[in-house]
This record gives structure tokens, sequence and C-alpha cells, in this order.
């Protein structure tokens, strides 16, 4: 009986064993992108497509700032306009082309929702309507529709826009 | 003109791009709460996160009519988290609970398949991003108390899923002019 217990656990870790074998197999780290990753500290709120990958990183004694990584370089590419020494990025978000970036970010003890454009340098503060604290933002690759989380009245709530 | 525009649209101050708003909750959720939204790579699909009988759940909807898709092989691996969704939407990859910890997995609608994502016992998920094309994911990782990124690639493990127009990888010739 012993045996037959045995013999049945050990097939049972061999197949666990050839399941993730098997599945491992298909998720292969990419090397040259995790490596700037590595550097940049603390990383969340990734948003990936086939050209970019935008996130927030913050290291110990600066503040979070928005990234955006360029997948055929490796490396990150300048944001100017979109970074503010007085503001704090919660949650990023950008479209296939990396033209737009959607962002909530923190400013006067206050959440706020921006659509930035990179080709123009250019942000511009999305009204909440009626009233709301946004949190979490989605972009749709195509850069079309955008979708945030708002805090309203002590529920969650999603709001919807769709950009032209 | 670009400020008339926008406060046409009944949005206030002055705006470089007009926007219009669309409501978010269809027939029957208006009332209910919801999170962490995605949308697909062409905004024609929304999943959220809904309460249903004190479980957290996704809910897989198309954005315009609000009909609700049926996603059967999450059922009971709750509470879900952090949805992402490929271009057409036949990818939705995931958090969810399985056993003690969170797991990534992606549905693949097309087929039923289920993808599990397995980790070292060291690396938790907290939230991912799936290429909208399905050929790579960026994982959020608590690791030794830090949060890090992750990028892998899936294209051994996922047909793409591309706009339509795009070749797919090794889709023969390229269209003659």
């Amino acid at each position: 009986m012993s045996r037959q217990a045995s013999f049945g656990a050990g097939l049972w870790g061999g197949a666990l064993a050839l399941l993730l074998t098997g599945c491992q197999a298909g998720l292969r780290p990419i090397a040259a992108l995790n490596q700037p990753l590595s550097g940049l500290g603390d990383s969340q709120s990734p948003s990936l497509n086939s050209n970019w990958l935008a996130l927030i990183s913050s290291r110990p004694g600066s503040r979070a700032q928005v990234q955006l990584i360029d997948r055929l370089r490796h490396a990150p590419v300048p944001l100017p306009g979109l970074n503010r020494p007085d503001s704090l990025p919660i949650s990023v978000a950008v479209d296939q082309r990396g033209e737009r970036l959607a962002l909530v970010r923190q400013r006067d003890d206050r959440s706020e929702l921006v659509i930035h454009r990179r080709s123009l340098q250019a942000s511009q503060v999305v009204p909440i309507e009626p009233a709301g604290v946004p949190q979490r933002v989605s972009l749709s690759a195509d850069g079309r529709v955008l979708a945030v989380e708002v805090s309203r009245g002590g529920l969650w709530q999603v709001d919807l826009l769709e950009l032209p | 003109m670009a400020c008339t525009a926008v406060t046409a649209l009944g949005l206030s101050g002055c705006s470089l791009w007009p926007l219009r708003r669309q409501p978010a909750a269809p027939a029957g959720l208006a009332a209910e709460s919801r999170q962490q939204p995605a949308l697909s790579g062409d905004g024609r699909l929304l999943a959220s996160l809904v309460d249903r009988g004190g479980r957290t759940t996704v809910l897989l909807q198309e954005r315009r009519t609000g009909r609700v898709l049926p996603l059967r092989q999450l059922r009971n691996r709750q509470p879900h988290s952090s949805p992402s969704l490929s271009w057409n939407g036949r990818y939705l990859a995931l958090l969810v609970q399985q056993g003690g910890r969170r797991q990534a997995v992606i549905e693949d609608r097309a087929t039923g398949q289920q993808h599990p994502l397995f980790l070292p016992a060291d690396q938790e998920p907290q939230q991912l991003s799936l290429a909208p094309d399905g050929q790579s994911i960026a994982l959020e990782l608590i690791t030794g108390g830090s949060r890090r990124l992750q990028v892998f690639s899936l294209a051994a493990m996922l047909e793409p899923d591309r706009a339509p127009g795009l070749l797919e990888s090794g889709g023969g010739p390229p269209l003659q002019p």
C-alpha cells in the first residue's frame, strides 16, 4: 500500500514537474528589457505594448516619476512636461504609438487625471464630472478610449472618455 | 475653438483636445461598485472588477452595449485582480487566487484554454499588463520587500492577437501594392 502510495506520489510529482517545466518553457524573461528595469529602483503600474513600456519608478530619497521605455532601444526616453516636482504619479497608461500617456497623479492633496501628448510636450488636466477622486487609468492601445477608476460618494465607478 | 468644442461637450475649462464622455455603467450595473478597468487594444471591450456574493470577480463587457461576455474558466478562483486585455480581447490576463497565493493566468477566449504563469516561490505578482498583441507581459513582482517589474515573452505560448490588417508572423508573403 505504501509502495503504491509512494509510486502514485512519484507519478504525481513527475507530472507536476513536467507541467511546470512545460509552462515555464513558454514564459521567457526578456533580459534586454529587464536589465534597464532593474536599474530604475522600485517600479510599479506597468502599461505594456509591443513598442513601449510605461511605468512609475521611485528610488529612496527621490520622488516617484513616470518612465517610458522604448522597447526597441531598451532605454527610457525623455518625457519633458510630464513629470512635475509638485506631483506624485499614481497610475499611468500608454498607447501603442507612445504618443498619448494617461496619468493619474496627486498634486496639492488632490488627485487629477491628465492626458499627455509626447509630440506636443503638452499635458491636459481632464476634469472628473461629476466630481470624484481618480485612482487608476487604462488607455486603449489605439489611443482612442480612456477608462478611469473614480471614487465617488463612497462607490468605485468607471468613467469612460472617447478621445479624438 | 478647442475650448468651444470641449465646453459644448460638457467639460469645463480650456482644452487642447475635445473629449466625449460615455456612461460607463451599462444597464443594470449603474449602482454597482466597479474597479480596475482595462480596455482591449481596440477599445471595444472593457474588463472591470465587481463584487459577486462578496467575492471580487472580473466582468467582461462590450463597452458600447454593456453586453456581458462569459468567462467560465475563472469561476471559483476569486478574488480576481489586475485584468488586462489583448487587442481584440481574445486574451484576458489577470491575477487569481491559487491556494494561498496569487497567480497570473491568461485565458484564451477563442479556445477556452487557460495558461497559468508559474513564478518562483519568492516572487508574488501584484499587477500585470499584457501587451495588446499577446506576445509579452509585464509583471509587477514583490521580491524581498521591493516592487520590481519584469517583462516576459509569451511568443512560445500564445498566438498573436493583432489589430486587423497586420500580418501574422509567418503568415505568408507581404501584400503586393
